[in-house]
C-alpha cells in the first residue's frame, strides 16, 4: 500500500468513526468530539492532497455491482493541490465548529453531514472517472444539504433557501451529468484517460464543454447560476457558510479545470472568450450587489461571485491565449486563475468565520445595527481585517499576489513578440483589464465598508454594545486563516511553483521563487518579491513614522467640537457613516444596473407641513438575475403545475381511467 | 379422439371465460357478478384441464385443480361472504349497459388486432384463442374503472387477474405449480385484504362507493 492510498483510507475510516461520534456522543460533548474527528478527517485531507501534489502515486479501487471498470480513486498533483486547499479550509471550519456550534448547528444531524460534506469535498479530485466524480459530488451536495436542513427548525427561512439551494445544485449535476454523459459517449469510455482522448474541435465536444461550464460554474456561484448563494450563505451558520464558500466552490473550479487542463486541452478560441465572457460578467455583477449590500453575510457571499468570476476570467485567457499560441502568457493566466483560488480558499472562509463570530457575539448580521466590535473583539477584528485586506487585493495579502499574476498575464497576453496574437485577444485582454480594474476598485469600496462599519467607530445597537470576543478554540482558525493570507502574499514564491507543476504536463508554466520566495514568472517577463516591497515600504515608512511622531510630540492632542455635531461634543452613534450611506454614492451611479427600490415615509409633527417629526427610508437592492430570469420561469411552472393539478383530482377512478387509456393507447401504437 | 376435439375444447372453455366477462359487464347486481365469476374460476379450471391432458402432464392437472379450488371456490365464497353480510345496495355503473357492452366488443376487437401482431409466428390452436385473455384483461380494467363500489371493483380485479392468466396458460401451455400456488395465494391474500379494508370503510363511512375517498392528493 502506498502513502496515497493509506491516506484515502485513512479519510474513509476517519469518515466512519466520525459519523458514530456524531451519532452517539450526547450533546454536551458532541462538540467537542465530533469537531475535532471532522478536523482530523480534514487533516488526513490535507496530508492526502500534498503526497499527491508531491507526486505520490495509488489507486484505490471500489467495487461496484454495475456492469463496468470499477470506479478508481486516484489523485493527480492538480487533485492533490484541490485536495489540500479544501481539507485546510474543512480544518478551519471544523476547528471553528467546536467553539461555535450549538444547539441546531449542533445537532446529531449537522454533525454527521459536516463529515459527510467534508468527505465528499475531499475524494471528488481524486476522482478518475466519471462515474465516481459524480458519486462524491453527490456525496458532497448531500452533505451540504443535510448540513443546512439541520437548521430549518430554528429559522423559518432556511426552508425557502434550502428549496433554492437543492433546485440549483441539481440543475448543475444535471449539466455535468449530460457533459459527461456527451463525452462518454463520444469517448466510449468513462474513465478521465478515455474522455482525454477526445477531440475538442467536433461539435458534440463544444455542446459538452457548455454543459459542463454551466454545471461547474453553477457549482463556482457564477451569474446567473448563483442565485441559490445570497440566500443559503446567509442562513448557515459561520463555519458551514466557510466550508460552503470557501471550499465548495473550489471544487466548481476544479471540475472547469479538469475540462480544460486535463480532459479537453487545446480547444477553440471561443471557448476562451465565453468563460471570460462568464466570468467578467459575475466579477462585476458579484462585486456590485456586494458593494450595495448591508447584511455581512450577503456581502461576503456576493464577494465569492466575484471572486469566481475572476477565477473564471484567468481560466478563459488561459485558453483563448493557448489557442492563439501565446503559450507562455497562458500558462501564466492559468497559475494566476490558481493563485486566485487559493488565496480566495484563504480570506473567505477567514471571513466567514469572522462573520460567525460576529453573528455569536452581536447576533446581529446587519452591518448597519454593528460596529464598534474592533474594541470589544480584537482577534477577530485583526483577523477579519487581514482576511478584508486579502479580498480587496491589497499589497502583503495573497489576493494581491493572485490578482497581480492575473493582470501581468492579460497584459503580457495579447502580444509574442511584439506582434498581435489575434484579434479576440487583442478586444479581450484589454477588456479582461478594465473589468479587473473596476472590480479591484469596487472590491476595496465594499470591504472597507464591511471592516469599516462592523468594527470601527461606535456601536450601533445594544446587541453590539454588548459584544464580547469569542473564546479562544474559534480564535485560533481566525488566526490561522488571516495568518494564509498574509503568509501566501509575503512568501508566494513555492505555491506559485507548486501549481506549475501541479497543471503539468498538458501546460508547463515556467514559475520559479526568486528571493525569499517571490515570483519569477520567466515567461511573461514579470517578477514580484513582497519581501522586498515590505522591506522597501519599511524603510520609506521610517522617516514618515518620525516625522509624525515628533509633531505629535510638539502639538499634544485636543479634542475640536465636530462641525456637524451641531456645535455639542456629544457625537451619537446615529450621527456616524452607515453601511447604507456609505453605499449611496455607487447605488447613485450604478442605479441603472442595480435598480434599487426605495420607500421613503415622512411623519409630520401635528398639523405642520414644514415640521418633521420622523423619515423612514427603506432601500433594498434586488438581484436582476432572479427577478428577470428565474421569475418568469418559475411563474410559467407555476402555471403549469396549477393545470397539471386538475389532472389530479384525488379519485381512484380517475387514476384508473389514465391507467386504462395508457394501456389502450400502448396497445393501439403496438397494432398500427 | 381427444385430439379431434381438442380445439372445440378450448374454443368451449374460452368462450365461456369471454361470455361471462362480457355478462359481469352487463349485470348489475353483485351477486349475480359473484356467481358469474365462479362460473369463470370453472372454466378457466376446465381450460387449464384440457391443456394438461393435451399435454399429458401431471403437473399441469393439479395446476387446473388447484384454479378451480382458488378461483372457482375460494374467492367467490370470500366474497359472497362480503356480499351476504351487509344490506346492500345495486351498482350504479358510470357507464349504462348499451354503451358498456359496445366498449366490451370493440376491446375485444383491439385484443384480437393486438394479438395478430405480436404473436405472428405461433400457430398452435391455443395460441389462436391466446387473444381472449387480452380481452378479458381489457374488461376487467374496465369493471375497474366504471364500477363504484368496493365490491365490484374487486371482481373487476379478479377478472383482470383471471385474464392474466388465461394468456399465460394459453400461450405458454401452462405455468409451473409453483408459480401458480405462489400468484393464487397471492390473489387470495389480496382479495382478503380488500375485503377487510371494504368492512372497515362500511364501518367508517357507511357504505363502500370509491367516489368518495378523494384525500388522495395534496
Amino acid at each position: 500500500m502506498t502513502a496515497l492510498e493509506a491516506g484515502m483510507l485513512s479519510q474513509t475510516l476517519l469518515l466512519v468513526v466520525a459519523i458514530a461520534a456524531a451519532l452517539a456522543t450526547p450533546l454536551s460533548w458532541r462538540s467537542r468530539v465530533s469537531g475535532t474527528f471532522c478536523t482530523l478527517l480534514a487533516a488526513a485531507g490535507i496530508v492526502t492532497g500534498a503526497i499527491a501534489l508531491a507526486g505520490g502515486t495509488g489507486s484505490l479501487s471500489i467495487p461496484t455491482a454495475l456492469p463496468m471498470d470499477p470506479l478508481a480513486l486516484s489523485p493527480d498533483r492538480l487533485g492533490g493541490l484541490v485536495m489540500v486547499v479544501v481539507s485546510v479550509v474543512g480544518v478551519l471550519a471544523s476547528l471553528f465548529g467546536i467553539g461555535s456550534a450549538r444547539v441546531a448547528s449542533a445537532s446529531r444531524t449537522a454533525w454527521l453531514s459536516m463529515a459527510v460534506f467534508l468527505f465528499g469535498m475531499q475524494l471528488v479530485p481524486a476522482a478518475t472517472d466519471v462515474v465516481s466524480f459524480l458519486l462524491f459530488w453527490e456525496i458532497m451536495t448531500l452533505g451540504s444539504t443535510a448540513l443546512l436542513l439541520a437548521h430549518h427548525a430554528t429559522r423559518g427561512t432556511v426552508a425557502s433557501a434550502l428549496v433554492w439551494y437543492s433546485a440549483m445544485s441539481q440543475l448543475s449535476f444535471f449539466f455535468v451529468l449530460a457533459g459527461f454523459a456527451m463525452l462518454a459517449g463520444l469517448a466510449g469510455g468513462t474513465g478521465f484517460a478515455d474522455l482525454a482522448t477526445i477531440d475538442p474541435f467536433t461539435w458534440q465536444a463544444s455542446v459538452a464543454f457548455l454543459l459542463l461550464l454551466l454545471g461547474f460554474g453553477g457549482k463556482a456561484e457564477l451569474v446567473p447560476l448563483h442565485v441559490w448563494v445570497p440566500r443559503v450563505l446567509p442562513e448557515a451558520p459561520g463555519h458551514v457558510a466557510a466550508a460552503m464558500s470557501g471550499a465548495m466552490v473550489n471544487i466548481g473550479v476544479y471540475g472547469a479545470l479538469l475540462v480544460v487542463v486535463r480532459l479537453l486541452p487545446d480547444g477553440p478560441a471561443w471557448w476562451g472568450v465565453l468563460i471570460m465572457a462568464l466570468g467578467g460578467v459575475s466579477a462585476l455583477y458579484g462585486i456590485l450587489q456586494a458593494s450595495v449590500a448591508s447584511n455581512l453575510k450577503v456581502l461576503l457571499a456576493y464577494s465569492t461571485t466575484e471572486n469566481m468570476g475572476l477565477v473564471f476570467l484567468g481560466l478563459g485567457a488561459s485558453v483563448l491565449l493557448r489557442a492563439d499560441n501565446a503559450t507562455a502568457a497562458a500558462d501564466a493566466a492559468l497559475v494566476a486563475a490558481l493563485l486566485l483560488m487559493l488565496s480566495h480558499a484563504a480570506f473567505k472562509s477567514t471571513l466567514f468565520l469572522g462573520a460567525g463570530a460576529v453573528a455569536r457575539a452581536a447576533g446581529e448580521m446587519n452591518l448597519d445595527r454593528l460596529g464598534g466590535l474592533g474594541s470589544r473583539m480584537p482577534w477577530t477584528a485583526a483577523a477579519f481585517g487581514a482576511a478584508a485586506m486579502g479580498a480587496a487585493a491589497l499589497p502583503v495579502t495573497s489576493g494581491f499576489v493572485a490578482e497581480w499574476m492575473l493582470l501581468q498575464a492579460l497584459i503580457h497576453g495579447s502580444r509574442v513578440d511584439g506582434e498581435v496574437v489575434s484579434v479576440a485577444a487583442s478586444v479581450a485582454m484589454p477588456l479582461a483589464v478594465a473589468v479587473i480594474a473596476l472590480t479591484a476598485g469596487l472590491a476595496l469600496l465594499t470591504f472597507v465598508k464591511a471592516y469599516g462599519i462592523a468594527f470601527l467607530a461606535r456601536p450601533r445597537s445594544q446587541e453590539a454594545k454588548q459584544a464580547r470576543e469569542v473564546p479562544v478554540i474559534m480564535r485560533i482558525p481566525l488566526a490561522i486563516g488571516a495568518l494564509l493570507v498574509i503568509g501566501l502574499g509575503v512568501l508566494p514564491g513555492p505555491l506559485a511553483v507548486a501549481i506549475g507543476g501541479a497543471v503539468g504536463p498538458e501546460f508547463t508554466p515556467d514559475v520559479r521563487t526568486i528571493g525569499l520566495a517571490g515570483i519569477d514568472a520567466r515567461g511573461i517577463d514579470a517578477v514580484l518579491d513582497p519581501i522586498t516591497f515590505v522591506v522597501l515600504a519599511g524603510l520609506l515608512l521610517v522617516p514618515v513614522l518620525i516625522v509624525l511622531f515628533l509633531s505629535a510630540r510638539r502639538h499634544p492632542t485636543r479634542t475640536s467640537p465636530l462641525p456637524w455635531a451641531g456645535g455639542g461634543s456629544r457625537l451619537r452613534p446615529r450621527m456616524q457613516y452607515t453601511a447604507t450611506s456609505y453605499a449611496e454614492p455607487l447605488v447613485r451611479v450604478f442605479d441603472d444596473v442595480l435598480r434599487p427600490s426605495r420607500d421613503v415615509e415622512v411623519t409630520h409633527a401635528g398639523e405642520s407641513r414644514y415640521l418633521v417629526e420622523r423619515v423612514h427610508v427603506e432601500q433594498s437592492v434586488s438581484d436582476v438575475v432572479e427577478t428577470r430570469l428565474y421569475r418568469p420561469v418559475l411563474n410559467l411552472m407555476q402555471r403549469a403545475g396549477i393545470l397539471a393539478r386538475r389532472a389530479q383530482n384525488g379519485s381512484i377512478h380517475r387514476y384508473l381511467s389514465y391507467s386504462f387509456v395508457a394501456l389502450l393507447v400502448v396497445l393501439i401504437v403496438v397494432s398500427l | 379422439m381427444f385430439t379431434t376435439v381438442y380445439p372445440q375444447l378450448i374454443g368451449l372453455c374460452t368462450g365461456a371465460l369471454l361470455l361471462t366477462s362480457a355478462l359481469m359487464v352487463w349485470r348489475h347486481s353483485l351477486l349475480a357478478s359473484i356467481r358469474l365469476l365462479s362460473v369463470q374460476g370453472f372454466a378457466l379450471a376446465a381450460l387449464v384441464a384440457v391443456i394438461g391432458v393435451e399435454e399429458g402432464e401431471l403437473e399441469v392437472i393439479l395446476v387446473a385443480v388447484l384454479v378451480l379450488l382458488v378461483k372457482g371456490m375460494a374467492l367467490p365464497w370470500v366474497l359472497a361472504r362480503e356480499t351476504h353480510a351487509t344490506t346492500r345496495t345495486d351498482e350504479a355503473p358510470r357507464l349504462n349497459p348499451t354503451a358498456a357492452l359496445l366498449t366490451v366488443a370493440l376491446l375485444t376487437i383491439l385484443s384480437y388486432v393486438v394479438a395478430s401482431r405480436l404473436l405472428t409466428g405461433d400457430t398452435s390452436i391455443s395460441a389462436h384463442a391466446a387473444p381472449i385473455g387480452l380481452a378479458m384483461v381489457l374488461i376487467g380494467f374496465l369493471l375497474l374503472v366504471t364500477r363504484r363500489q368496493a365490491g365490484s371493483q374487486l371482481i373487476g380485479f379478479l377478472v383482470l387477474d383471471n385474464g392474466i392468466a388465461t394468456v399465460a396458460f394459453l400461450t405458454s401451455g401452462g405455468v409451473p405449480l409453483f408459480l401458480e400456488l405462489g400468484i393464487s395465494l397471492d390473489v387470495l391474500l389480496v382479495v382478503v385484504i380488500l375485503y377487510v379494508f371494504a368492512g372497515r370503510m362500511r364501518n367508517k363511512f357507511g357504505n363502500t362507493e370509491i367516489d368518495q375517498l378523494r384525500k388522495l392528493h395534496d
